[in-house]
């Protein structure tokens, strides 16, 4: 499969302080690669540098198949961008806005915009400044999709957005992606990305510590269980439930009458539902892998080659 | 692109209100001062208050000259309020540009999309020089109407050559301060920049105007460049001009060359 966007030991110093030391990723066209990493970890940095508002002090970039230094308009044309932090002044109306973009990018398909602010629910015919967080977000995801770009990259594209809206853009995401379009998107939490992403980059201080599909961070991630149980002792409980390979932190929560657990569990979920049946349960929680965990566990993971 | 100059335009047509505002501003200039000169500056009373003055501050506010029609409209009209709204208006501009495009943080989403950073520039200095040229167009329109029924006796190829220098002028603080945010990426520096070149050059040339001693300062004025010999009484020293203009020009291709340059919104 063809490359979209690659980086090679991209390097950018501020003055004489260094926020990208050397990465490296490659996201293969037509996919959805999330970067998340905490604040500060460089995810703006390298966005702005594929689309040439940066330039890297070192290192290569090739995004469609070009330097983003040399591709000039016509590169930028072929990509849709979200900036992680969107301004919108200015007394006009969001359908005026979105006209001047669309004179400044790839061409935009009829009735593409109408479309887009349905969607999302975006008043187009307010002014920009009077919109909330979230209308002005939605603003900024329309001037992003409208054309169709074979590349869209997307610095926290969620924030603001309500649970609904935030839905409409998951799918809105998967279509650009049967589109074959390519998409690249950060946040700083796992959730936003992992609804959509088929790979997960996960930086920290200027680095890639992982790349990972999402399948496979769900593996090594844990569930939390809570269970109530009658008709057994809390501490016979507590042994039956210990004695289950994956699970620890086993806790009691109430032990009066009924008895109520909770626990971690990692890895498989055939043996602690095997051992379930031999109790008479009442009430049963086994959360979704809790992804968020294991990358805040990544994220503490003290650099290698600290100095 | 499906349009011509996207950019210029956008940088135009959303300004038209604050352009607006500065015509009528420019407006009310010209019509209360024009109208007042057969009662004030004309009159020999006037004369023999502004003998009473101090020559230093009759020097320095440019009244030697206010009584006559032309000088009057020179040191008031041209050199003073003018000038200050002119100034003001241009530098707002200028300095909104570019740096305070950035600094907002919309520069960064204008050059993601299809644009050159070259292209945004000139554009948008286009629409500066636009805006000034249709303000300066419109102080040209009323001086010429007001002439007559204010007893004014201005020469029109004279009111052009100043109203050229006039809006030299302003472009000059106004490009100062394009550039200067093109550089920084801030407002700030930009409004600084662009006063500094206007404030200076009015300092030099009321300071350069009272001994011999400090002429030299003169020779650093844009403001006297513009206005040393009373373009509206004796007609316009159109070397000047060209610098004023080219110097305007040369600020706009250094803004071009430095924004090309460096990172955005970094």
């Amino acid at each position: 499969m063809a490359t979209a966007v690659s980086a090679r030991s991209l390097v950018k110093r501020f003055g004489r302080r260094e926020v990208l030391h050397g990465v490296d990723f490659e996201v293969e066209a037509g996919t959805v690669f999330g970067v998340i990493g905490p604040n500060g970890a460089g995810k703006t940095t390298t966005m702005r540098c594929l689309l040439d508002i940066i330039r890297p002090t070192a290192g290569e970039v090739r995004v469609l198949g070009t330097d983003p230094r040399t591709g000039g308009p016509e590169l930028r044309r072929r990509i849709g961008y979200l900036p992680g932090e969107l301004f919108l002044e200015g007394r006009v109306t969001g359908r005026k806005l979105l006209a001047h973009y669309q004179a400044i990018s790839g061409p935009v398909p009829p009735g593409r915009i109408n479309e887009l602010a349905d969607r999302l629910g975006l008043d187009l015919d307010r002014h920009t400044r009077k919109l909330s967080k979230g209308n002005k977000q939605k603003l900024g995801l329309v001037q992003a999709f409208m054309h169709q770009p074979e590349l869209l990259v997307l610095d926290e594209p969620t924030g603001g957005l309500d649970p609904l809206v935030q839905q409409e853009f998951h799918a809105m995401v998967r279509e650009a992606k049967h589109r074959g379009q390519t998409i690249f998107l950060s946040s700083h939490v796992l959730s936003e990305v992992q609804q959509t992403a088929d790979t997960v980059a996960i930086l920290r201080d200027g680095r890639i510590i992982t790349v990972e599909s999402v399948e496979g961070l769900r593996e090594g991630a844990v569930r939390r269980v809570r269970l109530t149980t009658h008709g057994i002792a809390a501490h016979d409980a507590v042994a039956l439930l210990s004695g289950v390979p994956g699970v620890g932190q086993v806790q009691v929560l109430e032990a009066d009458g009924a008895v109520t657990l909770s626990a971690v569990l990692e890895g498989a979920i055939q043996p602690l539902i095997r051992m379930l049946g031999s109790l008479e349960l009442t009430d049963l929680v086994l959360d979704e892998p809790d992804l968020e965990e294991a990358v805040l566990k990544m994220y503490a993971v003290p650099r290698e080659d600290a100095r | 692109m499906n349009a011509t100059l996207p950019l210029f335009r956008r940088a135009f047509f959303d300004t038209w209100r604050s352009t607006l505002g500065w015509a009528a501003g420019l407006a009310a200039a010209a019509f209360l001062y024009l109208p007042l000169y057969p009662s004030i500056g004309g009159s020999a009373q006037m004369q023999d208050m502004i003998d009473a003055l101090p020559a230093e501050m009759t020097k320095a506010l440019n009244y030697d000259q206010i009584a006559t029609g032309p000088g009057y409209a020179q040191a008031t009209l041209f050199g003073l309020l003018g000038f200050l709204l002119m100034t003001i208006a241009s530098v707002a501009w200028g300095a909104a540009a570019v740096g305070g495009d950035e600094e907002s943080g919309q520069l960064e989403l204008t050059l993601a999309h299809g644009v050159r950073r070259v292209q945004v520039v000139l554009e948008r200095a286009m629409a500066l020089l636009l805006r000034v040229v249709l303000l300066s167009g419109l102080v040209f329109v009323l001086v010429l109407v007001l002439n007559e029924p204010s007893q004014l006796g201005i020469e029109p190829a004279n009111l052009f050559g100043a109203t050229v220098l006039f809006a030299g002028l302003a472009l000059l603080s106004g490009t100062a301060a394009l550039c200067v945010g093109a550089v920084t990426g801030r407002k700030t520096y930009g409004l600084a920049a662009g006063a500094a070149v206007a404030v200076l050059g009015y300092v030099f040339n009321a300071v350069g105007r009272q001994s011999p001693d400090v002429e030299w300062l003169l020779n650093l004025s844009p403001y006297h460049w513009a206005y040393g010999n009373s373009p509206v009484v004796n007609g316009a020293d159109w070397a000047a001009a060209g610098w004023l203009w080219g110097l305007s020009a040369a600020l706009v291709a250094l803004a071009a060359v430095a924004l090309e340059q460096r990172d955005v919104g970094a």
